[in-house]
């Protein structure tokens, strides 16, 4: 869906789902994922249906992830740092 | 306990921020500039800094305002203007202490301010259709984020949707950087050219804009892209992600576009967050359908020391931005004591004359490029319209005939605006809803009431627990 | 002008009107609930959600039975007003705590305790302090701080979804053919032999029984008709985070877990009229609180907070009054407009229709605040 741009240097090394990924830094977790082909993020607490980032600009929180042990990170928000987990939301509350 | 303490705090270092920073520091002001990105420009302007730096071919191609905007973020650089980037502001009070924390889970911060300026901008209106919360159906200013932030460029199947200037703009920057659109569906009625009729002799003092919006369109015509004009029904489809587009024009058969990404732009509305939590008096502007803060021509609000500068005001674009921008801090020059009111007046007159022309072209936009239905209102009752509790057209009209006859009623009927988005994605939209519903104006029917976070905050940073 | 006949007028759409207006349907009653256009007013908007016994009626007996027989009406209650409306109640008995930080605090509530089971009227009071570890092992999943000493455990306490309590009151009461006008204030009431004459900004209405359960409004409108109700506001402020994994299956009165997994922290008693709004300050006194009881939860994250003014009397306890001046209009607040909304939509409903009354049912008469001041 978003194809990187060719001579970055790749010079920070995130985790994602257990899997690790060489990404350009001063970038948003949100777009080093979706360089990397990740569009899909989470699910959704009520429906459990599948959502990505949506506006990128910290506005429509659909783009949370689990970001070093934290929850619902805003990941269009959150600048890739060295070393970074991150993992998606997968589970589906039962809602009121 | 000390708070530090500023004459003059601006949230937001898009240009309205940039601009009122340097204007408050040339007279003596001390200022403390917090902004939510990680780097100066807004949204505009994203990355200003490092594309010049680090992308120029890019950088040269973004045209001429880019430079402008490029030696602006150097003269803020420059003018001693306190910067803390990637701090959300998630309470102020009424005495104008602010609480802001950063995106690193670091402790909440606070701070007091003589005068306050908002300058946060604006953002996209919803465009609420079935799908919309799709993987793959993005506001089409995200894609610009993403061009401008990380160099991303959209690939496959590339459909865009909406009308407006940003949309052509964005679509002609993807044509620019080689991305190929698929199709262009124009969701503008017909009729708008003419009745922006009009305007047009005042808005060709604006003539540049104007010449550039047919340039544009002219690209986007000649770019191969299929373009679909008068379009009045959208619904995505996927397995997981956005697979394909079905679309209609008028009461034409719904016709099936395949698609990987869809790009949405219904236009772009002020984010009010920020002056509803502080409960500044706001209004309904009817040729835009949003709402907007108060503002005199300094942009202070209803709120004493608080004023609004740039696109969270009312929609005018950039340079207009670093015009409020300015006068606002000249306003706060003035009320501080650092200029009189005669100084104030004389620097403020050329700014108030150029703003004259720069405005001269939005009547004529405004109504080239109005918000419209079905687009407001869903017509298909079981679209999602809050998209954090998932709350369906169908729900929210039926809160109104139980007798909810306001956003803040519907909202603990139906939870929509509960969520952490805190009803920026959604609240337009009910208040379009309910206002339908009851056959009146969202004038009639009100907003949400904004409280604290405006942003989520953690047990611990709200005790300063670590 | 129309003028709109009805058996029954019901002023206030919040929960206990809304509660009154929904029995008084189902007994077949053409039942007129009229609300005034203010929302942020209502007290019910901002309400917990508990259904709550242990620590009410000290100083009034009856009113600790009363709060209990409401509890035991509730089950059967919420799953009417389910098949009704099929809106889920989420109403849980799960036994409530009153969760002490400091030995100070647990041995005041071991005397309360003991008050309460003194002045009893059945002579027992089933509510319990256990010890800390008792309550860990109760909790497993909430590591307690390391001030927390105790709790008292109340095994009637429990839960429910304010909110869904409210939109299938309104919801139960329309399809019982109902009629609601949300946006009626009322002007003046005029009352003769044949009964009342209400009048609002929009419409007239005619009725033989008036029932006024107009939250702060309530003292207002109740002496258009005669009758003496002092009620105040106070402020809670309430917190909501985001949701998380169900860890907190009880509840106290200051922290529950909702069933979509978000917690809310309350609640403030603040005397600060009729201001709305939420103070740092007091948002995190209450955060301290949870913090305290739950350390682990530091990093969950706040989402929404809010103000809001409970209805208080004197002496915070129910009113119910019929009007001796104005025969056949009633006065009827409580800040427990969810504990209660079982009984007032059963037992109240008997006594509005048909005069019929609960044993000892005097003691919720307002007359009792018209105590002469002493010389």
């Amino acid at each position: 869906m978003f194809q990187s741009p060719p001579n970055v240097a790749k010079t920070i090394q995130i985790t994602f789902e257990e899997k690790t990924y060489q990404v350009a830094p001063a970038q948003t977790v949100a777009a080093a994922l979706m360089g990397e082909g990740h569009l899909m993020l989470r699910k959704s607490l009520v429906s459990g249906e599948t959502r990505a980032a949506f506006c990128m600009m910290g506005i429509c929180f659909d783009c949370l992830l689990e970001i070093d042990g934290q929850p619902n990170q805003q990941s269009c928000m959150i600048q890739v740092r060295e070393g970074m987990n991150i993992q998606r939301q997968l589970k589906k509350g039962e809602c009121a | 306990m000390s708070l530090p303490q500023y004459d003059y705090v601006i949230i937001g270092a898009g240009p309205a921020g940039m601009a009122a920073a340097v204007e408050a520091r040339q007279h003596g002001l001390n200022v403390l500039v917090l902004d939510e990105q990680p780097a100066v420009g807004g949204q505009i302007y994203r990355n200003i800094e490092d594309l010049e730096e680090q992308r120029p071919d890019e950088f040269q191609k973004l045209g001429a305002d880019y430079q402008e905007a490029f030696e602006l973020a150097q003269r803020f650089r420059a003018s001693g203007a306190e910067y803390r980037p990637g701090r959300s502001i998630w309470q102020i009070d009424p005495d104008l202490t602010l609480y802001h924390i950063g995106q690193d889970g670091g402790p909440s911060e606070t701070c007091h301010a003589q005068r306050i300026l908002i300058a946060t901008g604006a953002m996209e209106r919803p465009m609420p259709f079935p799908g919309w919360t799709l993987p793959g159906v993005l506001a089409c200013t995200a894609a610009d984020v993403l061009y401008k932030s990380s160099g991303l460029l959209p690939r496959g199947e590339i459909v865009l949707l909406g009308s407006g200037p940003l949309l052509l703009l964005i679509a002609c920057r993807l044509l620019d950087a080689g991305v190929k659109i698929a199709a262009y569906l124009d969701t503008n009625p017909h009729l708008a050219p003419f009745q922006a009729l009009p305007y047009l002799p005042k808005a060709l003092r604006g003539h540049e804009y104007l010449r550039k919006g047919i340039a544009m369109l002219w690209q986007m015509f000649t770019s191969g892209a299929k373009v679909h004009l008068g379009v009045t029904g959208l619904e995505a489809d996927g397995e997981g992600h956005l697979q394909k587009v079905r679309f209609q024009q008028g009461s034409a058969p719904w016709k099936e576009l395949p698609a990987d990404l869809l790009l949405l732009h219904h236009g772009v509305v002020p984010n009010i967050q920020i002056t509803r939590q502080l409960g500044c008096e706001h209004t309904w502007y009817e040729k835009q359908r949003y709402w907007e803060p108060v503002l005199d021509q300094w942009g202070n609000t209803s709120i004493e020391n608080v004023a609004v500068a740039g696109d969270s005001g009312r929609v005018c674009g950039s340079a207009n931005s670093v015009l409020t921008g300015r006068l606002a801090a000249l306003e706060t020059a003035r009320a501080l004591g650092k200029i009189d009111l005669a100084q104030q007046t004389a620097l403020a007159a050329p700014l108030l004359k150029k703003q004259d022309q720069e405005l001269a072209i939005r009547p004529f936009l405004d109504t080239l490029f109005p918000p419209r239905h079905p687009w407001l209102v869903p017509k298909n009752e079981e679209t999602l319209v809050c998209r954090c509790e998932e709350v369906r057209v169908r729900e929210i009209r039926d809160a109104v005939r139980l007798g909810a006859l306001s956003p803040d009623r519907v909202k603990p009927m139906v939870r929509c605006g509960m969520g952490p988005c805190q009803a920026r994605m959604c609240g337009l939209t009910v208040s379009e809803i309910i206002a339908d519903e009851r056959q009146v104006s969202p004038a009639d029917v009100g907003y949400f009431r904004v409280r604290s976070p405006i942003k989520p905050v953690t047990l611990g940073q709200l005790t300063g627990v670590e | 002008m129309n003028t709109m006949k009805a058996d029954v007028v019901v002023i206030g759409g919040g929960v206990i009107g809304a509660a009154v207006a929904y029995g008084l349907a189902e007994q077949k009653a053409s039942v007129v609930m009229l609300d005034r256009e203010d929302f942020q007013l209502t007290a019910s908007r901002g309400n917990f959600g508990l259904v709550w016994l242990q620590g009410k009626g000290h100083g009034m007996p009856r009113y600790a039975q009363w709060s209990q027989e409401a509890t035991e009406l509730w089950s059967t209650f919420a799953e009417k007003l389910e098949d009704q409306t099929g809106i889920p109640q989420y109403y849980h008995r799960t036994g409530g705590f009153e969760i002490c930080v400091g030995e100070e605090e647990y041995s005041k509530r071991s005397k309360f305790l003991e008050e309460m089971r003194t002045q009893s009227l059945t002579g027992t009071y089933n509510c319990e302090m256990i010890s800390r570890d008792e309550l860990q092992s109760m909790i497993p999943k909430l590591p307690l701080g390391p001030m927390v000493s105790g709790a008292s455990f109340c095994p009637h306490d429990g839960f429910a979804n304010p909110l869904h309590l409210l939109r299938a009151l309104h919801q139960a009461f329309t399809q019982l053919k109902g009629q609601f006008f949300p946006s009626a204030d009322v002007q003046t009431i005029e009352y003769n032999n044949d009964g009342f004459l209400i009048q609002t900004n929009t419409t007239r209405f005619s009725t033989r029984k008036l029932v006024i359960a107009s939250g702060l409004a309530t003292t207002k409108l109740s002496a258009l008709v005669g009758i003496k109700v002092p009620v105040r506001p106070q402020r809670g402020q309430v917190l909501v985070t985001e949701k998380t994994d169900h860890l907190f299956p009880f509840a106290t009165g200051r922290i529950r877990q909702n069933a979509d997994g978000s917690f809310m922290f309350g609640a403030s008693h603040e005397e600060v009229g009729y201001d709305l709004g939420t103070t740092n300050g007091v948002l995190q006194d209450i955060a301290n609180h949870a913090l305290a009881v739950f350390p682990t939860l530091k990093n969950l994250q706040l989402i929404r907070s809010w103000g809001s003014l409970r209805v208080l009397t004197p002496d915070q306890k129910p009113v119910y009054v019929e009007s001796q001046s104005c025969p056949g209009a009633f006065a009827v607040t409580s800040h427990s407009g969810v504990s209660l909304a079982s009984i007032h939509s059963s037992y109240l409903v008997d006594w509005i229709l048909s005069g019929q009354t609960q044993p000892m049912f005097e003691v919720f008469d307002s007359a009792r605040f018209d105590v002469p001041v002493a010389a």
